[in-house]
């Protein structure tokens, strides 16, 4: 059973994106197959080199960054969001891939969810 | 001819009580599903969704008091209702074990409301034909 967890929450400023995050790992941790889908402002997350000295935060990129040695299978971002957000190719942390986040993506997978 | 076949059912909530509508909507879902014969087989509650499982919540006596009615929902049909650990310590939610392991004042988690890791989340949607998440919405 497939499933993607979808972040459409901004970076900081709120917490279920990181909750959100937790649940994929934790899938992955069980062996259930999970991708991650950023939309909306949820594709914030994906910028690289992200400095939160400012904010007294940890960096999403670095919670991101684990997301291979849990063994999420996609981590995909909306392309027109990025386009939104003034992000490219060369602005996102590496390992994205943009996709366009309709049905037929949506239809890939046997489960949806989203933290809150 | 109407289809009686029951289903079996994981819930999340994720949204907490009175400042949301997810606990009160999810507990009318639930009410209904077994009333038509249908099985709850646990309810996990995650990010603000873990305020549900507070035994301090005090809502004025002509308001509904929505982690009661769960609590009382939850004990008549043997179901488990659990907190996600790590969304409950953030929130100030703790059961005597954690007050102890963490030198706390007291703890506040409402029988019979249980304190878990995510793994009840991944087993329950696992076997359950559905699972269905009420979110704070906004």
């Amino acid at each position: 059973m497939s499933t993607l967890i979808m972040i459409d929450q901004a970076s900081y400023g709120t917490w279920s994106g990181r909750e959100a995050l937790d649940m994929a790992f934790s899938l992955a941790a069980f062996d259930q197959p999970a991708s991650l889908l950023f939309t909306g402002a949820g594709v914030t997350w994906l910028k690289r080199a992200q400095d939160t000295a400012g904010i007294a935060q940890k960096s999403v990129e670095k919670n991101l960054s684990a997301a291979p040695i849990f063994g999420i299978e996609a981590i995909l971002a909306d392309r027109s969001a990025c386009q939104k957000y003034g992000l490219d190719e060369t602005s996102l942390i590496t390992g994205v891939t943009l996709v366009d986040a309709n049905r037929t993506l949506l239809d890939q997978y046997d489960h949806t969810a989203f933290a809150g | 001819m109407a289809d009686t076949s029951s289903e079996t059912f994981t819930l999340v909530i994720t949204g907490a009580p009175y400042s949301s509508q997810a606990p009160q909507t999810a507990l009318g879902f639930a009410r209904a599903a077994t009333d038509a014969g249908h099985r709850i087989a646990r309810v996990f509650l995650y990010g603000d969704g873990v305020h549900l499982a507070s035994a301090l919540c005090t809502p004025p006596s002509d308001e509904t008091h929505w982690p009661k009615e769960w609590a009382s929902f939850l004990e008549h049909h043997g179901i488990p209702g659990i907190a996600c650990i790590a969304s409950a310590l953030r929130r100030g939610l703790v059961n005597e074990a954690e007050r102890k392991r963490y030198a706390l004042p007291g703890s506040n988690l409402l029988h019979p409301f249980e304190i878990a890791g995510l793994g009840e989340w991944v087993e329950g949607r696992r076997t359950s034909a559905r699972t269905l998440y009420f979110h704070a919405g906004g």
